[in-house]
């Protein structure tokens, strides 16, 4: 529900200040072999403020968000911002504003429905699976939908309120071969609450297909070789690519904090044929999977152009970062909870897509392979990078070969991005990331497929 | 905004109450309120004071075994209610599943542990020590993120069988994340923490911290080992948490044993490990900063064995997957790691190993169900004839978890008290070791 008037508050604000009432909602629904272990719903709500005075801050939260609550917490944050200012404060400029104004929401105009609706869902998928699939020794299907609802107040303007959902289904099957278990997940969905984003489960039914299809080939599967390869990544995992491996070390916190990203502003650090951004809200005209349009330090968002063909040219910016810097604050502000402060956060970050087709990279592969998802990643201030790979093909000759079983890549992005030769002319989202970085956010993550050489993690 | 005004336990039965009275044949509550006041370092400086509170009230009912769970941050009578209501109507929705149950009765404990109120100017001190102790000692070291928070919480559990648990505390915790630069060339981060009750201990000597960050001054110029090798591991405390907790969630926690894919499925009272391993749970530790005396599923903790010599003791599993695979439910709840030491010094450990790594952080993918993983060798060293060679970097390693904890071939005698684990080194292998 729209928190109403919180102008009002604007009275008690004594320093810079930023007032955050925030509710995120969620809902669960597990099944695990048929059988319904998760069934709940949750909802956090409450309010924050955060302070700035003489460049240290001071923050409080609480649960409650009536008249006397925000009061009681603006005072409190402004005390502790002072409490830190009287020991180790110097005295700062004001912060750079670009406030922004407005309303968004992904909220559907459809009657919401109830949990049984969600549960029946999930069950006729879970029984399709069940009945085609025999062989499976486990399967796990999610179901998580996230509301986040905010209405930001910030002293220099910004006035927001947003409610960003996000709904998805994870499914996850489990066969054995030769007595050892193999696995593989899928994840289908993206913006918007379920009643928009998923329609009959029979849409679901040719996913789960391609699912088990894969995982029987990959049961069937050989060890990657360890070393450097000649490899393409598809589109998941150029976007955990973006995300992990050079988002991270491009966030202007971390490069404060030592990122070697500090030294290479507009250096060459990856191939012509290499553009990446963090997009705000909408890319070639289509939303993108975790729209801001107003962050909660109430900037309006824009676009973050990262490398432009091959050069760094900007990080992703708070407006205390973007006063180190000499920066326009990019609106990359992100709490997850309303007892969280703001942190650079990138949003829906992409390499964009080039002129390639995906069919003459993998042809033009003499020995190699083709990575297609990616379980988890890691990244480094010095751009080294992780990822596991849960599936994927050998390359033989430019022909797709055995599927691969579970390994992981590596490299040095700013190195491994230099080695980029093809880029695809398509490109592809996923929504379903979660970055955790202090706090767990919601990340959007996208890209085409590239090929480059890599070092993968295998099986002498 | 004081924790003190809650009746927690009031609430609770209150809310057990209200899912009775709307339809639960049996219901569980639990609340939470917590205090935190935290302090962070960024980039090297002082730069924010957080003061947060939050309540957290979880209500679930069964109706004929079939299950619905609703959570919220109110606890005023009508939320309670409205609560109720909905988790009964969930559950209602759902399917009936026999192993869902709640915990037998037992009269209310009370535990009560750690200080009421953060020490502010102390922690203050305590991170401007950290701070300065760090610029002039590692000069080269940046403290990209740092926080010291004290935390207050107050839990409360009451189900319709009569089981009641109520637990007080405040817990000092430190967490620090830094990366060392010299010239153009930089270490990879690496991060330390741990908790404490008081405190007394100056922050660069809780957990490991001090030794990592020392590390980190050497390791701005690495490179890869050289084509691929076996050879052994031998894994730091650090790294040793995150592949006990690998191996927890591929052996021996809910998920494999409900599905029966995890390979050690059938193996309880066997051998699965090297027989020189011994892994407790001992969440009533008084080695250990932070207890836990009573479970989520509302079960009074007991210590135990989870591996004893290599034998398999006890899985991690909690009461529904007890009942639904008919293993017996873990009396510890899993928590409070502690590994036995052994005889030598870890550093008398490296003299054996021909050829390997001396593995400080494993940057991996998640394992799979079957145990392979493979991952980065982060912040790593090269062991060559039994001496330490160089930091490694771009090396990456694989191999199989129950493997690998078959081939432990010593455990040190020193061991780091993490208030939550303590943990010794570990040398095991061989692993595939892989570089350029």
């Amino acid at each position: 529900m729209q928190y109403a008037n919180i102008e009002r508050h604007k009275a008690l604000f004594s320093e810079y200040t930023e007032l955050r009432v925030q509710e995120n909602r969620s809902v669960a629904v597990g099944i695990l072999n048929g059988d319904i272990v998760r069934n709940a719903r949750n909802a956090q709500g409450g309010m924050s403020a955060r302070v700035f005075k003489n460049g240290l801050w001071g923050f409080a939260s609480t649960p409650e968000s009536d008249d006397e609550a925000i009061r009681q917490a603006i005072r409190l944050a402004t005390d502790n911002a002072r409490f830190l200012g009287s020991k180790a404060g110097q005295p700062t400029g004001a912060l750079p504003a670009r406030p922004g104004i407005g309303q968004n929401s992904l909220a559907t105009t459809k009657p919401r429905l109830e949990q049984k609706a969600y549960i029946d869902f999930l069950r006729d998928v879970d029984a399709y699976a069940a009945a085609k699939y025999p062989y499976l020794k486990a399967r796990t299907l999610m179901l998580s939908g996230l509301d986040m609802e905010k209405t930001v107040l910030t002293a220099d303007g910004g006035d927001a309120w947003s409610l960003i959902a996000r709904s998805l289904v994870y499914a996850s099957f489990t066969m054995e071969e030769n007595g050892e278990p193999v696995d593989l997940y899928e994840v289908i969905g993206g913006p918007g609450q379920f009643e928009d984003i998923f329609d009959q489960p029979s849409a679901l039914y040719p996913k789960i297909d391609l699912l088990a299809d894969r995982l029987r080939q990959k049961a069937k599967g050989v060890y990657a070789k360890p070393g450097e390869h000649e490899v393409v990544l598809d589109s998941d995992l150029a976007g955990i690519l973006a995300h992990e491996a050079i988002g991270h070390t491009v966030e202007a916190d971390l490069v404060l904090g030592g990122s070697v990203a500090a030294d290479y502003m507009n250096q060459a650090v990856a191939s012509p044929l290499v553009t990446m951004v963090d997009f705000a809200n909408t890319a070639y005209g289509k939303l993108c999977p975790v729209p801001l349009w107003i962050d909660d330090e109430g900037t309006a968002a824009k676009d973050a152009v990262l490398i432009k063909d091959g050069v760094l040219k900007s990080y992703m910016h708070n407006k205390e970062s973007a006063r180190h810097f000499s920066a326009d604050p990019t609106g990359n502000a992100r709490a997850y909870g309303f007892y969280d402060e703001p942190l650079i956060r990138m949003r829906n970050t992409a390499i964009l897509p080039g002129s390639s087709k995906l069919a003459d990279m993998i042809a033009s592969v003499d020995k190699g392979y083709y990575f297609l998802t990616s379980s988890n990643g890691q990244a480094d201030s010095t751009s080294e990078f992780m990822f596991g790979v849960v599936m994927g093909y050998e390359i033989n000759n430019g022909k797709l070969g055995a599927a691969v079983r579970d390994c992981t890549i590596s490299g040095i992005a700013f190195n491994m991005l230099k080695t980029v030769t093809m880029v695809s002319d398509d490109m592809s989202w996923t929504g379903a990331g979660m970055c955790g970085k202090k706090q767990s956010i919601p990340v959007g993550m996208g890209g085409p497929a590239i090929k480059c050489r890599i070092n993968v993690g295998g099986r002498a | 905004m004081s924790a003190q005004k809650f009746d927690g336990m009031a609430i609770v039965r209150k809310a057990v109450a209200a899912l009775r009275a709307a339809g639960a044949d049996q219901a569980t509550a639990s609340f939470g309120c917590g205090v935190q006041n935290e302090m962070n370092i960024d980039a090297g400086k002082l730069s924010l004071y957080r003061s947060t509170v939050n309540v957290s009230l979880s209500l679930t009912a069964l109706t004929e075994t079939r299950k619905g769970s609703v959570s919220l941050n109110k606890y005023d009578d009508q939320s309670i209610e409205a609560a109720a209501a909905e988790a009964v109507s969930m559950a209602r929705s759902s399917q009936p599943d026999p192993a869902n149950d709640i915990s037998p009765a037992r009269p209310l404990e009370s535990f009560e542990d750690g200080q009421l109120e953060p020490d502010s100017d102390k922690m203050y001190e305590r991170l401007q020590e950290f701070i300065a102790y760090c610029q002039e000692r590692y000069p080269i070291t940046h403290l990209e993120q740092c926080v010291l928070d004290f935390s207050r919480g107050e839990s409360f559990f009451a189900n319709s069988n009569g089981a009641e648990f109520e637990q007080r505390g405040g817990l000092y915790n430190f967490s620090a994340m830094f990366t060392s630069k010299d010239g153009g060339n930089a270490s990879s981060f690496n991060y330390s923490g741990a908790v404490q009750k008081n405190l007394d201990q100056p922050l660069k000597d809780w957990g490991s911290i001090d030794l990592l960050m020392r590390q980190s001054t050497e390791q701005t110029v690495t490179q890869p080992v050289q084509g691929n090798f076996s050879g052994d591991l031998l894994i730091a405390p650090d790294c040793l948490g995150d592949f006990l907790g690998m191996l927890d969630g591929v052996y021996t926690s809910d998920y494999p044993i409900i599905t029966g894919t995890s390979p050690w499925a059938a193996k309880l009272g066997q051998a699965v490990t090297s027989p020189q391993l011994t892994v407790r749970s001992l969440p009533n530790s008084p080695e250990l900063a932070a207890n836990s005396p009573y479970t989520g599923d509302g079960f009074r903790t007991e210590d135990c064995l989870l591996i004893e010599k290599g034998v398999l003791r006890n899985f991690s599993i909690g009461l529904y997957a007890a009942n639904k695979s008919g293993r017996p439910r873990c009396p510890s709840g899993g928590g409070g790691l502690m590994v036995d030491p052994g005889e030598l010094g870890w550093q008398d450990m490296v003299k054996s190993i021909e050829r390997g790594l001396l593995l400080m952080r494993f940057s991996g993918g998640s394992p799979s169900d079957s145990g392979d993983f493979s991952g980065v060798a982060k912040n790593s060293y090269l062991i060559e004839q039994g001496k330490i060679v160089r930091p490694i970097g771009e090396t990456m390693i694989a191999g199989n978890l129950a493997k690998l904890f078959s081939d432990v071939k010593a455990i040190s005698r020193e061991r780091v008290n993490y208030g939550s684990a303590i943990l010794p080194w570990l040398q095991a292998g061989p692993a595939d070791i892989s570089g350029k």
